[in-house]
């Protein structure tokens, strides 16, 4: 049951992956739509990782108490000053732990 | 093949895997946690090897491990997982037109690694445009897969020795892995819309536990994003027709 399961699934992510690359799809993207899709990478990433630092246990946590988002603000500024992912995950990774450890 | 050729496949090969190689990493805390989670929730050996496999979603991943263990029924775990991986359809739309001519071996196996890792380097013009840039896609998102697999298959051998990994903070190696791939990106302001506007609808919805949220918070920021970009082009045009007009009336008065 949990092999059927399991392939069942697979067939949802890789469906969702690859249904719009088909040729066959009856699809034609036009100029303003390929510019619409090009803020996809953004918009997508942002709705991601921005939740996973402001929402914990379903409530909205904005404060010093919250390490998330100080490391965050970290990652935030390192990845401007240096465009670096190595240096933004760096610092940004020993700041919260530390933080995990102190708070 | 020539010697340059080859070298140049080297060269992309090469690229494609240090470019992926920073989120290879930061994976690492996410696919442990995912592998040995599978285990802690009973399941076996296989089955625990097969998700990062054939199914390849962490984020899936998780929450259908939780949702199995729980005994929810086949139609919730199938539609959560859909749910989940429904952002996957805008990657597709977004590289259709690069990607729906190829054959069916690139299609296919570039569908199959279009995590939200590879489509974030996906992001050039230029991308999957000749076969160097296919290599490139393929070892990036290749290295990946295999990485993805590695830390998983690390996850499920220590799986019972572990505690119990969920509450420890593990997501925010995601987190910090897409603030360094989105920040650097914002380079005008329809860009800097796109991402305020994500990030102000993702947290309303994800604590109005909207299933749906991430999809709906990302398609308005793209549109923001979108209309920011027509208004600005707009209000150029506009400027340059009065400075056209002004130079007209100015040559007329002299004349």
């Amino acid at each position: 049951m949990t092999l059927i399961t399991i392939f069942l699934l697979a067939c949802i992510t890789f469906l969702t992956r690859y249904l719009f690359l088909h040729p066959k799809l009856p699809l034609r993207i036009g100029p303003k739509m390929e510019s619409f899709l090009s803020y996809s990478a953004p918009a997508v990433l942002t709705a991601i990782w921005v939740p996973i630092i402001f929402v914990k246990d379903n409530n909205l946590d904005i404060s010093f108490t919250n390490p998330y988002l100080l490391a965050a603000t970290v990652a935030v500024i390192v990845s401007k000053k240096t465009n670096s992912i190595y240096f933004t995950l760096a610092a940004s990774v020993s700041v919260f732990i530390l933080l995990r450890v102190l708070l | 093949m020539s010697f340059n050729r080859k070298n140049a496949y080297l060269k992309m090969m090469q690229k494609g895997l240090l470019d992926m190689m920073p989120l290879n990493l930061a994976v690492i805390p996410w696919g442990i946690l995912c592998g040995s989670l599978a285990i802690q929730r009973d399941f076996s050996i296989l089955e625990a090897l097969l998700m990062p496999l054939v199914v390849y979603a962490g984020a899936v991943q998780l929450v259908v491990i939780e949702l199995m263990h729980d005994n929810a029924p086949l139609a919730t775990i199938l539609f959560t997982a859909f749910i989940i991986s429904s952002r996957h359809f805008l990657y597709g739309l977004a590289l259709r037109d690069k990607l729906k001519n190829l054959p069916l071996k690139w299609r296919g196996s570039l569908g199959f690694l279009l995590t939200d890792e590879l489509f974030a380097l996906s992001g050039d013009k230029k991308s999957y445009k000749g076969k160097l840039r296919l290599v490139y896609a393929l070892f990036a998102g290749g290295s990946f897969y295999v990485s993805w697999l590695i830390w998983n298959v690390i996850g499920i051998a220590a799986g019972s020795y572990l505690p119990d990994l969920t509450n420890l903070g593990l997501d925010f190696a995601i987190a910090v892995t897409f603030i360094a791939l989105v920040i650097p990106s914002i380079v005008n302001l329809s860009l800097l819309v796109t991402v305020c506007v994500a990030g102000v609808l993702s947290v309303i919805f994800k604590l109005l536990n909207w299933e749906l949220g991430l999809v709906l918070a990302s398609v308005i920021a793209m549109y923001c994003g979108y209309i920011t970009s027509r208004i600005q082009a707009k209000m150029q045009t506009v400027k340059i027709n009065k400075i056209i007009t002004r130079d007209k009336e100015q040559t007329e008065n002299v004349s």
